[in-house]
């Protein structure tokens, strides 16, 4: 399976504020290929979202994807959304730049964060 | 024990090309891995125009394919939806313009049922009463549209741009019109479907 060349997969980056999960699927986004979030990598809980935290984990998956045979994803990332904040967290830049490093092609990046057309009222501003 | 059981899984989920429907020439879409032919099937998989026709400027345009057939390591496809991508739908909307949005559901003449969203952007604020005559215009269009033509036919308009343009050259005469996109085409029930609804409902009439 090595010896194929040439697939590409989905890289589904969820980047909050509190935590980074990176999971690479097919790209039918129906089997996993290889997955990984912040408590992986980081002991404090305050870290599991830094872009050091996120660069350990995109390298570590890459490596994973490389070996089934894949060398290039297209990226999807998302913030938490719904009524919470609309942007990515700081972990998403990092991880796309570290598996750009690992030798990942990068494809189409796209932004799918959930976007509500009218929902629940959104939390107080907690002020940022 | 554990580990060698997972190897061995590994070893036997199997590679599917991926192939797009006849519209699009059986374009490769991409793959995906299986242990069982059944799990493939009712998969989704989700490219860009520009990628299946190898035209880069096309890439605003996101269209969405369900497995429908396997052959022995190859997937058939049929389409099932068509959409903008959220940041060229964000880059067309401006301050001090309006957008005039329509849902439209219709049945083509083979008796599939699509569900079409078109979306005018004006050069300027129109009135309410301009807005309503621009959307009233968009959904006669696209109904008579499909009164005429098959599921093919009109998924091939829409991702052409040739129902938008056609839009375009009739609402543009009420008020200006900057652009008009159909920014979501999905394909809501198969002629197989609709046929069981409208018997289900007639026995509920009864």
């Amino acid at each position: 399976m090595a010896e194929d060349d040439g697939k590409w997969g989905i890289a589904h980056v969820h980047a909050s504020f509190n935590n980074t999960i990176i999971t690479i699927t097919d790209q039918t986004g129906a089997e996993t290929l290889a997955k990984s979030s912040g408590g992986t990598v980081v002991k404090q809980n305050r870290d599991e979202a830094s872009p050091y935290a996120a660069m350990q984990m995109a390298e570590t998956v890459a490596e994973q994807v490389q070996q089934r045979g894949i060398d290039g994803v297209h990226v999807r990332v998302r913030g938490p959304g719904g009524n919470q904040q609309q942007n990515p967290g700081p972990g998403a830049q990092a991880t796309i730049r570290a598996l750009a490093r690992a030798g990942l092609e990068i494809g189409r990046i796209e932004d799918v964060t959930p976007i509500p057309h009218d929902g629940t009222r959104s939390p107080k501003s907690s002020g940022f | 024990m554990s580990e060698r059981s997972v190897s061995r899984q590994r070893q036997e989920k199997q590679w599917y090309t991926v192939l797009a429907p006849e519209e699009f020439d059986r374009a490769e879409i991409g793959e995906t891995l299986a242990d069982e032919p059944d799990k493939a099937i009712d998969r989704t998989i989700e490219t860009t125009l520009g990628d299946l026709r190898n035209d880069a400027g096309e890439n605003n345009t996101k269209l969405t394919f369900r497995i429908r057939e396997l052959g022995s390591d190859t997937a058939y496809t049929e389409f099932v939806k068509h959409e903008l991508t959220r940041d060229y739908l964000r880059s067309l909307v401006r301050r001090g313009s309006s957008k005039v949005e329509a849902y439209v559901t219709v049945l083509t003449t083979d008796d599939y049922r699509v569900q079409i969203q078109p979306v005018a952007l004006t050069t300027k604020k129109a009135d309410a009463s301009q807005e309503q005559a621009i959307r009233e215009q968009m959904v006669d269009m696209i109904e008579d549209a499909a009164e005429e033509r098959t599921f093919e036919d009109l998924i091939d308009s829409v991702v052409e741009g040739r129902l938008s343009s056609a839009i375009y050259n009739e609402a543009t005469t009420i008020y200006p019109l900057r652009r008009v996109e159909i920014q979501k085409a999905t394909l809501e029930a198969l002629p197989e479907e609709v046929a069981e609804e409208q018997e289900t409902s007639v026995a509920v009439d009864e």
